[in-house]
């Protein structure tokens, strides 16, 4: 099965509004949630520039999906729902 | 012969209970001759007296060296000015001295010390020429004049005689000493396991291994002075995107130095040089608990090291301009720095494209500031620690 690939941005302007919040997220998974989701920190999701999309910090699910404003409850939630979609 | 770097270290030992150490080593680099001039003496005796003894030979003579004056004619000052021993009725401190300007041949000037060393990797190479000077004021001291021929890679090695006498008398399996046949094999040796041995490590390997000699207990003043001639280490710090688009790759292609020598620094420096090299940074969520006060440091294979851009790029700044020691800063700033440390040319590379992702209200204003930045950096190293610098902007 493949993992759910979770990316952490830590560049300059998600790391100064509050990236750092991210960096103790695999300790709040199950068990089984750590086998199937990668973190990853990256340094800048080229995202920042765009006020569209919400505002720093930002994650990325699975390379297409953005959440804004993450926090690790955001993040956790919606790997859980995607972990459950697969489930059915 | 210009890309040369002269790296010149002395590690030195105090006679045991002494308070004073009675040797004394001065370095003079004049950069605008390239010229670089060392001086070693050993005062008479021990302690307070020789130490004075020993500075005043070594101020004179870097001095005299500097203004070009001929080697008899500040010989005989030096010795002149030397007050005598009641005792023994010489006066005097020994000296080494070493005198080399890029392009030509080194002088080293020799009284009373042991003879110089010079190898080309692990070989002895004896000098070009060589010639006695004599003083009638001082008819038995004579001073040895050599000319020697240095080339990239080469080592001089010098040092007082607590080096080369340690273990005199006291131990039986070196009823001389340790002698300068022993120093000249040591130092052949450590060569031989590293051949890039740095200028410090070697005079330190040799000072300390002469003292264990004597089980630490130091009968005389040890100081042992290297000289190292090589090329210099070039290191290179990438950071910014390039104005132009079209030079991405090109100024990519400048992280390819060696991964122990690159810094990309910056996000979006990060992902250019990860898209044009075929490169991919790893930075892992411990490396952002393990990050301090910045945001993590991450490798890409082959490459080199990455860090965020202008906040750590400041930190390193303020490190140096405070003079604060490198361990106690957050990782990103302390692997910067000591990267700064290990390498004698620091380039620059940086991109000017402003930044959009810094365009955010919410973010303080300072953040654009990458290139005042960079050049503050730059003349803090130049200005402190003897680097040289380039900064080449894209
Ligand atoms: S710093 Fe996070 S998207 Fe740019």
């Amino acid at each position: 099965m493949e993992k759910i690939k979770v990316e952490i941005c830590c560049g300059t302007a998600c790391y100064l509004l509050g990236a750092t919040r991210l960096m103790g997220i695999e300790q709040n998974l199950s068990k089984e949630m750590k086998d199937r989701v990668e973190f990853e920190v990256k340094p800048c999701l080229g995202l920042c520039n765009d006020e569209r999309l919400g505002g720093s910090p930002y994650v990325r699910i699975n390379g297409s999906e953005v959440l804004a404003n993450a926090t690790p409850d955001m993040v956790i939630s919606r790997v859980n729902e995607l972990l459950g979609r697969e489930e059915v | 012969m210009h890309e040369l770097f002269i790296e010149m270290e002395c590690s030195q030992f105090t006679k045991t209970g002494q308070a004073a150490c009675g040797d004394d080593v001065r370095f003079l680099t004049v950069d605008k001759e390239k010229r670089y001039i060392a001086a070693l003496s050993d005062g008479l005796g021990s302690g307070v007296k020789a130490h004075v003894l020993s500075t005043m030979t070594t101020t004179m003579a870097l001095r005299f060296l500097q203004s070009n004056l001929p080697t008899l004619e500040s010989v005989e000052i030096i010795m002149d000015s030397l007050p005598v021993c009641e005792v023994r009725k010489i006066s005097y401190a020994t000296f080494t001295l070493f005198d080399f300007a890029l392009g030509g041949r080194a002088r080293i000037l020799e009284m009373g010390n042991p003879g110089y060393i010079h190898l080309r990797g692990t070989e002895e190479i004896g000098p070009v020429s060589e010639r006695k000077v004599q003083s009638e004021h001082w008819p038995d001291r004579g001073v040895r004049e050599c000319d020697a021929d240095l080339r990239a890679g080469d080592r001089i090695i010098f040092c007082s005689d607590g080096v080369t006498q340690a273990g005199l008398g006291e131990r039986r399996d070196m009823k001389l000493g340790w002698r300068r046949s022993g120093v000249l094999k040591f130092a052949q040796e450590k060569i031989a396991a590293d051949p890039e041995i740095s200028a410090l490590d070697l005079s330190r390997q040799i000072a300390s291994t002469s003292v264990g000699i004597t089980k630490g207990v130091c009968r005389d003043d040890v100081s042992c002075v290297v000289i190292y001639l090589r090329k210099p280490r070039v290191m290179r710090i990438l950071s910014g995107p390039p104005f132009r688009r079209e030079n991405d790759a090109e100024y990519a292609r400048q992280a390819n130095l060696g991964e122990d020598h690159v810094v990309i620094c910056g996000g979006t420096t990060v992902n250019i040089i990860e898209r044009e090299l075929g490169a991919a940074v790893k930075i892992s969520l411990a490396d952002m608990r393990e990050a301090g006060a910045l945001p993590p440091i991450g490798r890409v294979a082959g490459v080199g090291i990455a860090t965020e851009g202008i906040l750590t790029l400041g930190r390193v700044l303020s490190a140096l301009e405070e003079g604060r020691p490198i361990n106690g800063e957050p990782a990103a700033a302390r692997a910067i720095l000591a990267r700064m440390m290990r390498h004698d040319r620091i380039e620059f590379v940086v991109g000017t494209k402003v930044n959009e992702c810094h365009q955010d209200p919410n973010l303080p204003q300072e953040l654009e500031l990458r290139r005042s930045v960079v050049r503050r950096i730059a003349s803090l190293l130049e200005r402190n620690y003897r680097k040289t610098v380039k900064i080449d902007y894209y």
